[in-house]
């Protein structure tokens, strides 16, 4: 006995002995929290404690601190000491101490309820709440039923406040303690915790709720009837908080048990669910079950009154608008707003509005009429029931149609929730635009909760097929709204115009507003009939007033005003479209019913309008006057968006002509910048545009890429659009220049290297792929010829280390790489004389810049884009030729950079250097890796084994220069860690052989990496690690079977000369594998690659694989378990028919078994 | 050199010269003249002078020789001067007791004006690799008139 069983009773039968070890415990424990606290000599008095947490059976000891210290930290130590001991000795305590110590540490809470020091009347409580749930599973109900009886007496009061507090405070703990996201860790399997969870939430949950409910409503009318802060207060927020609580955990098993298997492959720990929304929304569902509780027990009426009489006392003392129990009764009133799912019943719709309605009445006050409000705010008054008040529209908005949402406020004000939501936006815009500084928060996080409204409502709605409009009510908010935006933005953005901002500021300029502008285009986008022709009126009207002030006004702010709108109206007209094609915005294309003549559709109105504004850039006068290098970032941004979704259409075959008759806005849209109509014309313009951007802005990069990226780049992503392009003269004259003007060879790097892609691209519109290959010709053999006269000239080592001649090979080579990206069917053939006519060059240029290792690097980079490009389409005598160049290529590299040790007494260039050195390497892994593709992807006609011997020669010796470069430090760089396993799976699956071949060094080095390759938290990288032992495991099993020695000693294992035996590589790996299986954290996704590598392993290494299982089995304590495991073993290899041969229909096999293995022993295997 | 067209001359002004090359152009990794020295640039960023105005670039850079740091803000349609920077390759034939070295020229001759190097641990590999008797080859850099001995390769050979 513990002397726990038996209750209360203060210490009774301890004898003398006991009495005096358990008082210099207690010193010492108290000392060592003394001494913490004045922080002298931490180590020991930390160690003290420790020894307390870890002697056996610590309880009489801690009973007896916790009785009797005064000091309240040792208090706490003993409490924890509690914990700690029980949770390590839980199985060998008597059933009876086991209760003992849950009704010491609840009676303890509850007789010192009254005590001062909180901290630890909590942490005894929690103790208490641990150890119930250790004890869960093992308890009777009637075991239960006594604590919980204590428990539910103390709520309803009896023994008075402070008892009653406790009890909650208990309460709040336990379900903190079941819910998977707070538990604390018991070193116990997956499947107890679920278990608990499970229990909890069917039997326990609703229960709690309702004690909290009857707790709060005991103190309710105490508060509501006094007049100054009450005791009752403490306890009616504790009741609020733990009410919050419960509805936040995740309710999984009231939905049919649809999801109420467990996740045995990682912590059920909630994922943050990637929403873009600023403000997160839980959607509270706890099931049909919790209907009485919350919906018919006049729950709702309750709380709104508990909060309406709070607000009255915020006048008086003790009550404030931000006071623990206002905020609280804030919280759960915006919780309950999202209550959704089953638990209101599908045929009462009306139930459901209802609740809302009842929330929405009591949620009004705090924000309606919005100006009174905004204005007390501005005068003082705290904000946060504003912000409340917006997030409850919010949550009401996430389980509502737009709809439904704009009805509820119809039945308590003349008009719908749609028009507050936009008088509140516009309160809050208005206080924006006032102080724009950033000391006033709740402007700005209202806003953000208010636009996330908006796009939550309006998304829903653009989801469903865009005929779902507002109402004409609801259009009209939306409008208003939109223009109020639109205004405070141009003020800001005016306001903005002679600050000269951060440089991080800058560097976002274009895309930073992104996200804020996307909901403004929802919302917009919800009114157009209004809003388009609002955006043509402001834009034409800035554009009027910068032609009246030319030359004598300063025209900064104006500029400004014009940058602004050309993003929103970017936004508006456009979607962004990356990755797809872009389609003109639903909204857009099916109102506008009555317009029939295109040039007079509002959208083709606004269009066109930029448009002619941005031609004026032409004007040489015009551009230094109006167009700043930052406008015209604005303009090329916007006709990048502007052109990828309208212009040069190629109307859906899909689509007849019904579909366009009755959609006379859609065709309109259509039919104008088609190539019938302006489409032609306007394309002309924009290239125009663009060679300007490049030509007469010299040194604004960030121009010049966006033009060269955004704008070119997506125009010759349309293959009509290449057609058109190529007959304009715009467009030739840039070609030309590309060629031969000098301003081009100023562009920076990666410009050139855009615009050589984008032209080569281009040449897709020629007629004939003769006509293409000739195009490329024309266009590189400029470039080509340079790099070889200057290979050819005699005092060539001199000459190439002059500063203009090494930017002249670097621009080259950029452009020639840009070429060599751009590879495509049609363009094959020059692309690859291209390359051919440089190789000489290249090797000579290798040479000599051996110090230069930014050109080196250029150079490596464009050897890597020419083979990823060519190799596939060569034909056996070409690919040999290539492949003798990169095995020179990587011979001349090598003798240059092995053994080189270069210093530097600056530490900045020494990390320079390693810099370089990684990225150098990075394009070698690249080379090696397109060239082991030829033999996955080969076009050519002839059959690969003419060549396939000589690429696993340059492969194996590519893998010998690189090895000894990479080190584990250089592989948790992201990328390079990428691409080496990239490179390592995809050799060890072609040419396994290779691997077998290299030194024992080498061999173990690659292996290192592999396992260093597995405990990545990177899935992809993971996944190569184990398809690489895939590979390498059944080539070892394939070649042995076939009489063949495989990996030969690298599998056998060997004894090192102190007489210690080192096993194989095969048997390490299987080891490790099984251990990663069943007791790592990973994604369920590896289980299947993880099958494929386990499956060759254990047939490898059978009799290791038994060994593992046996001792597997041996440690497991409990009888049940060990029987599940050895069953779950034996159908791991039998079951299926599985048999021994590495065929497609074994692995399939094999992947299932592992999986419901898994399944099965996970649970219990992996604790927590 | 004309600035209209390339012909692929060396000049004998040789080792001193800077050249003039746009600011924008220059990159990380490159070599910029700032206040008179030779560097290699650490880092660039691009501002604008007031919103509506044009690029200007901001180097910060690493002086080759002594490794002070030094900074410089220049229009980026401006020129800026790029130092002209060579490294040569030289065997090492001698290390003499007052810290000089002697190396073997390309052309057969040696050179016998430059020191150790101040970094230790070069200075250590040079002298460990000539006493073993292996062919030692060093880097010698040069720029603006000043040369150093900058990174040493052991070939091999020894005994």
């Amino acid at each position: 006995m513990l002397g726990f069983s038996n209750g209360s009773g203060g210490g009774g039968g301890v004898g003398a002995e006991d009495l005096a070890q358990f008082q210099s415990t207690m010193r010492a424990i108290e000392l060592a929290c003394s001494y913490i606290q004045i922080n002298t000599n931490p180590a020991a008095s930390e160690a003290t404690i420790l020894s307390l947490h870890q002697s056996p059976q610590p309880y009489k000891a801690c009973r007896y601190i916790l009785e009797n210290s005064q000091v309240a930290n040792a208090r706490f130590q003993a409490a924890a000491a509690i914990r700690e001991a029980a949770i390590r000795e839980w199985s060998f305590l008597a059933t009876d101490d086991k209760g003992g110590l849950i009704s010491f540490c609840l009676g303890y809470a509850m007789q010192h309820a009254n005590s001062l020091e909180g901290y630890v009347l909590s942490k005894v409580s929690s103790v208490a709440a641990q150890l119930m749930k250790r004890g869960w599973l093992e308890f009777t109900p009637a075991e239960k039923e006594v604590f919980f009886y204590q428990i539910n007496q103390a709520i309803l009061g009896s023994r008075g406040l402070d008892v009653q507090f406790i009890g909650i405070n208990f309460l709040e703990s336990l379900v903190s303690e079941f819910s998977p996201s707070t538990s604390s860790a018991m070193g116990l399997p997956r499947e107890f915790h679920e278990n608990c969870r499970k229990s909890l939430e069917q039997n326990f949950l609703k229960t709690f709720y309702r004690w909290a409910q009857d707790a709060a409503l005991s103190v309710t009318n105490k508060i509501i009837e006094s007049h100054s802060c009450v005791p009752e207060v403490k306890v009616c927020n504790a009741t609020l908080r733990l009410m919050h609580q419960i509805l936040n955990w995740e309710f999984r098993y009231s939905k049919g048990g649809t999801r109420a298997s467990i996740n045995v492959f990682s912590d059920g720990i909630r994922l943050g669910t990637a929403s873009s929304r600023k403000t997160e929304c839980v959607i509270v569902q706890p099931g049909a079950s919790w209907c009485d509780v919350l919906l018919s027990s006049s729950h709702v009426g309750w709380l709104i009154n508990l909060y309406s009489s709070l607000r009255q006392k915020f006048a008086l003392e003790g009550y404030w608008p931000d006071c623990p129990v206002a905020v609280s009764a804030r919280k759960l009133i915006v919780q309950l707003c999202s209550l959704a799912g089953e638990i209101f019943p599908s045929d009462n719709a009306q139930m459901r509005e209802q609740h809302l309605l009842l929330l929405l009445s009591g949620v009004l006050p705090w924000i309606d009429p919005p100006d009174v409000i905004s204005k007390e705010i501005e005068e003082g008054k705290s904000g946060s029931e504003m912000i409340d008040g917006c997030r409850a529209l919010l949550s009401i908005g996430t389980v509502t149609t737009p709809v439904v949402f704009d009805r509820l406020l119809r039945s308590l004000r003349p008009f719908g929730t749609l028009t507050l939501l936009s008088m509140l936006m516009g309160e809050v815009v208005k206080v924006l635009m006032v102080n724009s500084t950033d000391e006033d928060t709740w402007s700005y996080e209202t806003r953000d909760i208010l636009l996330d409204t908006w796009t939550t409502l309006l998304a829903s709605m653009d989801g469903s097929g865009g005929n779902a409009w507002l109402p004409p009510e609801g259009m009209h908010a939306a409008a208003s709204v939109f223009s109020l935006i639109v205004e405070s933005e141009l003020k800001v953005a005016s306001a903005s115009a002679t600050t000269t901002e951060d440089d991080a500021d800058c560097l976002a300029s274009v895309s930073a507003m992104d996200e804020r502008l996307g909901s403004y285009a929802l919302i917009a986008r919800a009114a157009v009939d209004a809003t388009i022709p609002f955006l043509a009126k402001h834009f034409s009207e800035r554009v009027a007033r910068l032609h009246q002030g030319r030359g004598t006004v300063d025209p900064t702010e104006t500029l400004e005003e014009v940058y602004s709108l050309l993003l929103i109206i970017g936004h508006v007209l456009a979607d962004e479209g990356e990755g797809e094609t872009a389609l003109v915005p639903d909204a857009l294309q099916s109102h506008f019913v009555d317009v029939v003549e295109a040039d007079k559709h509002p959208v083709v109105l606004l269009s066109s309008t930029i448009i002619k504004f941005a031609e004026q850039c032409l004007d040489a006068e015009m551009r230094s006057l109006i167009f700043s290098p930052r406008l015209m970032e604005a303009v090329i941004w916007f006709l990048a968006r502007w052109s990828f979704t309208y212009l040069l259409l190629v109307e859906d075959c899909n689509l007849g002509s019904n579909q366009l008759q009755s959609l006379p806005s859609r065709a309109c849209i259509f039919t104008f910048f088609n190539e019938h109509s302006q489409g032609k014309f306007v394309l002309d313009i924009i290239v125009r545009i663009s060679v300007t951007s490049l030509m007469s802005y010299p040194g604004e990069k960030d121009l010049q890429e966006l033009t060269c990226f955004q704008l070119l780049h997506a125009l010759v992503q349309k293959r009509n659009i290449c057609f058109h392009l190529l007959s304009l003269d715009s467009w030739r004259n840039l070609a030309n220049a590309f060629a031969n003007d000098k301003a081009l060879f100023l562009l920076n790097g990666v410009s050139q290297r855009s615009l050589a892609q984008t032209l080569v691209l281009s040449a897709y519109g020629m007629r004939s792929s003769d006509a293409s290959n000739q195009y490329v010709k024309d266009l590189m053999a400029h470039m080509t010829s340079s790099l070889v006269d200057l290979s050819n000239n005699s005092d060539l080592k001199n000459l190439a280390q002059q500063p203009d001649i090494i930017m002249l090979v670097s621009c080259v080579l950029e452009r020639l790489r840009g070429a060599a990206s751009a590879t495509e069917p049609r363009t094959q053939r020059a692309i690859y004389e291209m390359g051919l006519s440089v190789m000489n060059p290249v090797l000579r240029l290798l040479e000599v810049y051996k110090h230069e290792s930014a050109v080196i690097y250029l150079l490596l980079k464009f050897v890597v884009d020419w083979v990823d490009g060519q190799l596939s389409y060569l034909e056996a005598h070409e690919t040999a030729v290539v492949i003798n160049f990169c095995m020179s290529l990587l011979q001349i590299y090598s003798s240059h950079n092995i053994g080189k040790i270069s210093v530097s007494l600056s530490s900045t260039l020494l990390n320079e250097t390693k810099t370089e050195k990684y990225k150098d390497l990075r394009a070698l892994l690249q080379l090696l890796s397109h060239l082991c593709s030829k033999d996955m992807v080969d076009f050519s006609s002839d059959s690969i084994e003419a060549q396939s011997t000589n690429i696993s020669q340059v492969v194996y010796f590519g893998l010998h220069i690189i090895t000894p470069l990479i080190t584990l430090e250089l592989l948790k760089y992201p990328k390079l860690c990428f691409d080496y396993f990239s490179l390592i799976s995809h050799m060890l699956e072609v040419y396994p052989e290779t691997l077998a071949q290299l030194n024992s060094d080498a061999f173990n080095h690659v292996l290192t990496t592999v396992d260093f390759g597995l405990h990545q938290q990177d899935v992809d990288i993971v996944t190569m690690c184990l398809r690489a032992l895939k590979a390498l495991a059944s080539y070892h099993y394939k070649e042995t079977n076939a009489g063949n020695s495989g990996l030969g000693s690298h599998a056998a294992g060997h004894t090192d000369p102190n007489g210690l035996f080192h096993e194989g590589i095969l048997s390490r790996f299987l080891r490790k594998l099984l251990h990663f299986l069943l007791f790592e954290d990973y994604s369920p996704d590896l289980v299947s690659a993880a099958a494929d590598a386990l499956f060759p392993l254990i047939l490898c290494e059978p009799n290791l694989y038994q060994g593992l299982g046996n001792e597997l089995i041996e440690k497991q304590a409990n009888p049940n378990f060990k029987t599940r495991l050895a069953n779950a073993l034996q159908v791991l290899t039998t079951s299926n028919q599985l048999s021994s041969s590495l065929d497609r229909l074994n692995y399939q096999r094999f992947r299932k078994n592992v999986n419901n293995f898994l399944i099965e022993v996970r649970g219990f295997l992996k604790t927590r | 050199m004309s600035d209209e067209e390339h012909h692929f001359e060396s000049s004998d002004a040789g080792a001193s010269k800077t050249y003039p090359q746009q600011a924008g152009n220059i990159r990380k990794g490159g070599h910029i003249v700032i206040k008179g020295r030779p560097c290699k640039v650490v880092e660039v960023s691009t501002s604008k002078t007031g919103k509506h105005g044009h690029a200007k670039c901001h180097f910060v850079a690493i002086d080759i020789f002594n490794s002070k740091k030094l900074e410089d803000i220049v229009p980026s349609s401006h020129n800026c001067d790029v130092p002209h920077v060579t490294r040569t390759d030289y065997q090492l034939i001698d290390i003499s007791e007052d810290g000089f070295v002697s190396l073997l020229t390309d052309s057969g001759g040696t050179k016998d004006d430059l020191k150790l190097p101040t970094d230790d641990s070069l200075a250590a590999l040079m002298k460990s690799g000539f006493e073993e008797g292996k062919d030692v080859v060093v880097s010698v850099m040069c720029s603006m008139g000043e040369e150093q001995i900058c990174a040493v390769k052991e070939v091999g050979g020894g005994k």
